[in-house]
């Protein structure tokens, strides 16, 4: 099993991240729970959730010990960089987020660019969808054809099929980081 | 010569009303012109907390005993599931208009389709005579021994004074069942409101005011003159939202 | 396997394929997603939709299609639970049928926002005046929340009584994949009213509250005996069986899937109805088992009250109880662990 947790601004696209990984794992018939936080942190601010897959039953769905952490913002990484199980991957907005790699010696980590890898293709609401290809090929559980059939069925059943070109480039560069 | 009037078949059981109490005449014009519009056998009942709670004792009809003020929610709940059905509540002044007010004036603002009675004595009846919201000034009750005083209380609610200026109700109305005229004219009113339900229109209300000699410590006749000089100087008489669609 | 769906969402669209046609109610976080989606649902199947003025007034409207024998049910949480009470034991004085989803938060007075399990003694003893036992079901995932609404539509009609899906702020928010229920037609029971007093009714001063009583615990021993409900792992051989119910019991169960592996004589009952209390479940556990944990997020402890009561009932031996009581959210499945190690050293003392 694998647990991701996708943190950052509300309105930085982390539950839509989150989703996304779900869908994938769902459609390519494995479990998966998808849970946000909670609290007071659903009033603006801060937003997280945490997304388990896999081929077995998921007990507890809540936040435990990461495998990957996609930190969008500098508080959601000094917030959730301790939780990370050792040997997990940390995955950076490296165009927002300063860090110390030292707080952690037992992880990987990565720095994209995102917001401008974003702005380079005319699709500045993108940056969470180049971090989920990020994510997606970091665990390497899916194929690229996989992640992205499985994005574009989830936007389609939400009605929002209409940016699935932009979205499907988007996808593709943060596959091609890693 | 007087004609005896047939007992609607649904209020035929015997009530347990003080002597000159108005609420057995209410209940009795009430189905009276249900049977007259041939819906005495497709109505059901939301009945309040205090004297009208004994209307549950004398209805032969679908009815539910509210909680205390509830009426106007659960008639609504009756009458969304129910819409061919005629829905009526029928309570006293405390329970519409202090522990209720909630309800009954939420229904009248959504314009709920249902028809509301509610009686007033202006005083709590059942508990033995305490200040109400309908209590006049300078009222005696057991609540307000020296008489009411509206500057630390409130001055008497008027309802259908305040639906029918703020909200877009059907129908609203004051009568009063102490004399024969008056009586009539308070038919008059209950069925203009029944008659807005039936046909759709919306919230209707009627107010009754009816005397309670035993908390007011007067004689029947006592509690008539004391309608007619006192009560009807802070509750007028009269439609005050009349029906559009005639 | 159905598709990723949010707990409340799921849980609005199985009532309406269960046939439920009233819904009212009031706005309250964790639960507001139920009413939400009602809002536009519920019209398109021609039912019932009242954004209601407070929680009292959203019960009562629940008494009113519940009176007519339409499904009708509500949702809230916390303190909107609270208000709803003189409706709940007014619906079960009245032998109405309906269905109250309470998805709990945690916390006194205003409470929190936080997932919880801190409502288990007001829902299994009823919250309001008097002396009832509404059926409370506990679901500890999206499907099982869907599949026990359907059976506390069933229940609350079999028995005429107010059924309880005591779900949690957490399952309410979460997504996972569920198989949602084919439509049933929706139908008026004959004990509804329909205007033409069909279904005759005592008179509310001719009523005789010892007859009554007699037939409530009468009804209520038959509860009792036939919907007894729970889910069991490894009990047979256990030296510690814990008891712990909706997603707490979950990651229980995690916990203890765990805990076997590393050699641990361990196993769960799960309840899945906290009234009626699987009693039955305790028959089948290990006559020397040691003792019994029980798992829940709330401060105080509430179900370990139920757990000690059936032990005394079960066992002659005076077996220990333990509490852990993890105040709210969802316990870590290391964490049961960890503690579960304490008890078994001795470091937790038993609380019955």
């Amino acid at each position: 099993m694998k647990e991701i947790v996708f943190a950052g601004f509300g309105g930085q696209g982390v539950l839509t991240s989150g989703l996304i990984v779900s869908e994938i794992a769902v459609s390519n018939g494995m479990n998966a729970t998808w849970i946000p936080s909670y609290g007071s942190a659903m009033r603006g601010g801060t937003a997280n959730c945490t997304v388990k897959f896999g081929n077995g039953r998921i007990f507890n769905p809540a936040q435990e010990k990461p495998d990957v952490l996609l930190a969008m913002n500098t508080p959601s990484f000094n917030k959730f960089i301790d939780t990370v199980a050792p040997n997990g991957t940390v995955i950076v907005n490296s165009d927002m987020v300063e860090y110390d790699p030292k707080v952690r010696e037992d992880v990987k980590y990565v720095d994209v660019p995102c917001q401008t890898l974003a702005k380079e293709i005319n699709h500045s609401k993108g940056a969470n969808i180049i971090m989920t290809g990020v994510i997606l090929k970091s665990i390497g559980e899916f194929t690229d054809q996989q992640a992205i059939d499985g994005m574009n069925a989830m936007f389609d059943k939400k009605g929002k099929g209409k940016f699935k070109e932009m979205n499907t480039k988007a996808l593709k560069i943060g596959l091609t980081q890693i | 010569m007087a004609k005896a009037r047939k007992i609607p078949e649904i209020a035929k059981k015997p009530s347990s009303f003080c002597p000159g109490c108005g609420h057995g005449i209410a209940i009795r014009l009430i189905t009276e012109c249900l049977e007259e519009m041939g819906q005495d056998t497709n109505v059901m009942f939301g009945i309040g907390v205090g004297c009208s709670s004994l209307l549950g004792g004398v209805l032969e009809t679908d009815r539910l005993h509210c909680l205390h003020g509830r009426a106007g929610a659960v008639c609504t709940g009756m009458k969304r599931v129910s819409p061919n059905q005629m829905v009526v509540s029928y309570q006293g002044d405390g329970d519409a208009y202090s522990i209720g007010i909630g309800e009954t004036t939420s229904a009248a603002y959504r314009n709920e389709n249902i028809s509301v009675f509610v009686v007033n004595n202006t005083n709590y009846g059942m508990t033995g005579g305490q200040m109400s919201n309908t209590t006049l000034p300078g009222q005696k009750t057991t609540t307000s021994v020296l008489g009411r005083d509206c500057a630390i209380t409130g001055s008497p609610i008027k309802f259908p004074e305040l639906v029918s200026d703020q909200f877009n109700v059907a129908y609203a109305a004051r009568g009063a069942v102490t004399t024969p005229a008056e009586i009539n004219k308070t038919k008059k009113y209950i069925k203009e409101a029944l008659t807005a339900q039936l046909n759709g229109e919306g919230y209707s209300v009627v107010e009754i005011l009816s005397a309670c000699p035993t908390n007011w410590g007067m004689t029947p006749l006592q509690s008539v003159e004391h309608i007619h000089t006192k009560v009807v100087e802070h509750f007028p008489l009269g439609e005050y939202k009349t029906r559009e669609a005639k | 396997m159905g598709e990723m769906i949010k707990g409340n969402h799921a849980i609005a669209e199985a009532a309406v394929r269960f046939g439920a046609r009233l819904y009212a109610g009031y706005p309250i976080t964790p639960s507001t997603e139920i009413m939400e989606y009602i809002s536009w649902r519920m019209p398109e199947v021609g039912g019932a939709f009242v954004q209601a003025e407070s929680e009292i007034a959203g019960i009562n409207m629940v008494i009113g299609g519940a009176a007519c024998g339409v499904r009708s049910f509500t949702a809230s949480s916390g303190p909107g639970i609270s208000l709803k009470q003189e409706g709940i034991t007014q619906l079960y004085d009245e032998e109405l049928a309906a269905v109250i989803i309470n998805v709990v938060r945690y916390g006194n007075g205003i409470g929190t926002l936080y997932s919880a399990q801190c409502d288990y003694l007001r829902e299994t003893r009823g919250g309001g005046n008097g002396d009832y036992r509404p059926i409370v079901l506990c679901p500890s995932s999206i499907q099982e929340a869907v599949d026990l609404l359907g059976v506390a539509f069933d229940l609350s009609e079999k028995y005429r009584t107010v059924a309880v899906l005591m779900t949690e702020g957490a399952l309410g928010q979460m997504m996972e994949p569920c198989d949602l229920p084919e439509f049933i037609e929706p139908k008026r029971y004959p004990w509804g009213f329909d205007g033409k007093y069909s279904y005759k009714k005592v008179g509310i001063f001719e009523r005789d509250s010892m007859k009554e009583a007699v037939a409530m615990n009468e009804k209520n021993a038959v509860i009792k005996e036939n919907e007894q409900r729970w889910a069991d792992v490894d009990v047979e051989d256990a030296d510690y069986v814990f008891v712990s119910f909706g997603l707490p019991g979950r990651s229980t169960e995690g916990a203890v899937e765990e805990l076997r592996k590393a050699g641990h004589k361990v196993g769960i009952i799960r309840p899945i109805t906290a009234w009626p209390f699987p009693e039955k479940a305790f028959e089948k556990v290990n006559p020397n088992v040691k003792g019994f944990i029980s798992v829940e997020a709330n401060a105080t402890g509430q179900m370990v009250e139920d757990v000690a009561l059936t032990v005394k009932k079960k066992f002659s031996d005076n077996k220990p109880v333990y509490s852990l009581a993890y105040v709210y959210g969802i316990p870590e499945m290391e964490k049961i662990q960890k503690d579960y190690e304490k008890i078994a050293a001795g470091e937790i003392k038993e609380v019955f």
